[in-house]
């Protein structure tokens, strides 16, 4: 069976447009032309610089790239009476007893970036909020266990 | 070559760099980035070779990954906790729990983290040649961004890693203000071999059961090696200790070394893989026997040592090594008994060449662990000029004949005499 791969809006064009950009960067280094100059933009795209000077490099993130957008399926808000449950492109704002407070956003592995907020729904965090209400009682570590209460659910997918 | 060489010298810095988390939290002896990154290379080699990985990929990956560090420093729990306590107990008690944020403050401060080690790391590669700044690119973004495979994987060891370490440090008793590395390393591992990897190590350290299972007895075996070999992380260089330097490197900061030196230095004709792999393990019997220094063995009795490079005959040269070498085999074997048959074998197998020089993967790496040690050394003799080290640069054109190698050594004479 073939992974699919869960994106939200933002994620499916960013790697839309990197395939983009990576495949123009191909054609221009096969026919020997000048790399185009948006390329070169450090700021713009840090991740493209990595793979201007290999070919294999290049290559293979283009055939990831393909696979992953083959089996990209774009992570929708639900239908309004269930948007009080924790499932994928939620933002989770925690509540703990002493009142301190912990927010995340479920995503897809590829989004994944815990550093900014953004977890993986396989991660065992993630898996722990899948499916809960507003109101419930969550525990999400082990073997230490961090007892929270789910305060707010939101969908911001745009 | 001179880029290579100040390129190496800066890195190696990360030798000294004590971890922040570990300092806020008043260990006495912390870790060191460069000793951390080596148990990361060696857990990502061991889990990722089940995963069939790229184990190329995956060291250089584990060495490429805290290279930002060397001008931006160790900043996370500095950007993620910004109102630290001074007073140390109240700071240990805000430590011992995950930073809780809101998820625009996360991205903030992930974003300036990203920003701050970027700029780093393009100050860092910046001299070097196009090829190696590409390359080096590739897997420095590879781990921040997830962009491969193996840098996914990479960056969830990196929390099991330290994970472990804080078992290391703080073992697992008062379990109700320890949540910082599980929550942390809950949030982002969600590989199912990695999980089950977390599932032995909760019941190795807290729930004490026994391991029964076939697939989880190999999981273990891999979790005992591992941490038998993190206490090279803890183990000063012999050598160095004899020279009574304060802080001196570690072996595990040592293996580090050669390895970086082995990648970045390597042709492409030799087996990269399998250089890198050899750098990692030709010392770890240490963990057993302690940091030998053969040459030195009969001078050092002589009370002649460290002023000169020891002239000996050959018989006595070879009777020496011998002896070293079935200790330290019969150590390496006692390490790597539990392991799996085929992973056992490769290791004492690239030991053993290293060891014995039989190859040319073997005398590369062998070169290497020479520019390791005086490269440490001519750092070391910078800070102090009495240093007796002389000796080494005999050493060195002794056993130093690849032609980079010694380019390498005729630069940093350059640059040091």
């Amino acid at each position: 069976m073939e992974k699919k791969f869960y994106l939200t809006k933002k994620g499916l064009e960013r790697l839309k447009k990197e395939y983009q950009q990576l495949k123009e960067l191909r054609k221009a280094k096969v026919c020997g032309k000048e790399i185009p100059k948006i390329l070169h933009s450090e700021d713009v795209n840090p991740e493209y610089l990595a793979f201007q000077e290999d070919l294999n490099f290049l290559e293979g993130r283009i055939a990831d790239l393909e696979y992953i957008l083959k089996n990209a399926i774009l992570i929708k808000p639900p239908p309004k009476e269930k948007r009080n449950v924790v499932n994928l492109g939620a933002t989770v704002t925690l509540e703990e007893k002493d009142g301190s407070i912990n927010e995340f956003t479920i995503v897809g592995t590829l989004e994944a970036n815990p550093a900014e907020g953004k977890i993986s729904s396989e991660s065992p965090v993630g898996k722990a909020l899948l499916g809960k209400k507003i109101g419930d009682e969550v525990l999400i570590t082990s073997p230490i266990k961090v007892a929270y209460r789910i305060k707010k659910i939101r969908y911001n997918l745009s | 070559m001179k880029e290579i060489v100040d390129f190496l010298i800066r890195v190696n810095n990360l030798k000294e760099m004590p971890r922040t988390g570990w300092v806020l939290m008043d260990v006495k002896r912390p870790e060191t980035v460069a000793e951390h990154v080596f148990g990361v290379a060696i857990l990502s080699w061991l889990l990722g070779e089940k995963k069939r990985l790229s184990v190329e990929k995956l060291i250089k990956t584990s060495l490429a990954h805290e290279f930002c560090e060397v001008y931006a420093g160790d900043i996370t729990p500095v950007l993620y906790y910004p109102r630290l306590p001074k007073n140390k107990t109240k700071r240990k008690k805000v430590l011992m729990k995950w930073a809780r944020l809101l998820e625009k403050e996360k991205e903030k401060i992930g974003k300036k983290k990203f920003k701050i080690e970027k700029k780093s790391l393009f100050k860092l590669i910046e001299p070097l040649t196009i090829e190696l700044k590409k390359e080096i690119l590739y897997f420095w973004l590879g781990y921040k961004r997830g962009l491969i495979r193996e840098g996914k994987f990479v960056r969830q060891i990196n929390r099991i890693e330290t994970l472990l370490q804080s078992i290391a440090f703080f073992g697992t008793k008062d379990a109700n203000i320890r949540t910082n590395w599980w929550e942390w390393t809950e949030e982002i591992v969600e590989d199912p071999l990695l999980l089950d990897f977390l599932k032995i190590v909760q019941k190795k350290f807290y729930e004490k059961k026994l391991i029964r299972l076939k697939e989880e007895k190999e999981l273990e075996s891999i979790l005992n090696f591992f941490w038998k070999v993190q206490e090279l992380k803890s183990m000063p260089r012999r050598i160095w200790v004899l020279m009574k330097l304060k802080k001196p490197e570690t072996v595990a900061g040592h293996l580090f070394s050669v390895a970086l030196i082995s990648w970045i230095l390597a042709k492409k004709n030799l087996d990269r893989e399998k250089i890198l792999k050899m750098a990692l393990c030709h010392e770890m019997p240490s963990v057993y026997t302690g940091d030998l220094i053969t040459p030195f063995r009969i001078r050092n009795k002589k009370g002649e040592i460290f002023q000169k490079w020891p002239r000996l005959p050959q018989a006595e040269k070879v009777k020496i090594f011998f002896e070293d070498f079935k200790k330290e085999k019969r150590a390496f074997e006692k390490l790597t008994l539990k392991l799996k048959p085929n992973l056992k074998k490769e290791m004492i197998s690239l030991w053993e060449e290293y060891k014995r020089n039989l190859t040319p993967e073997a005398r590369f790496v062998n070169q290497a662990n020479v520019l390791a040690v005086l490269l440490q050394a001519l750092q070391y003799k910078s800070k102090d000029k009495n240093l007796p080290i002389e000796w080494m640069w005999e050493w060195a054109f002794e056993k130093c004949d690849d032609p980079t190698i010694l380019e390498f050594l005729s630069q940093i004479q350059k640059k040091f005499l």
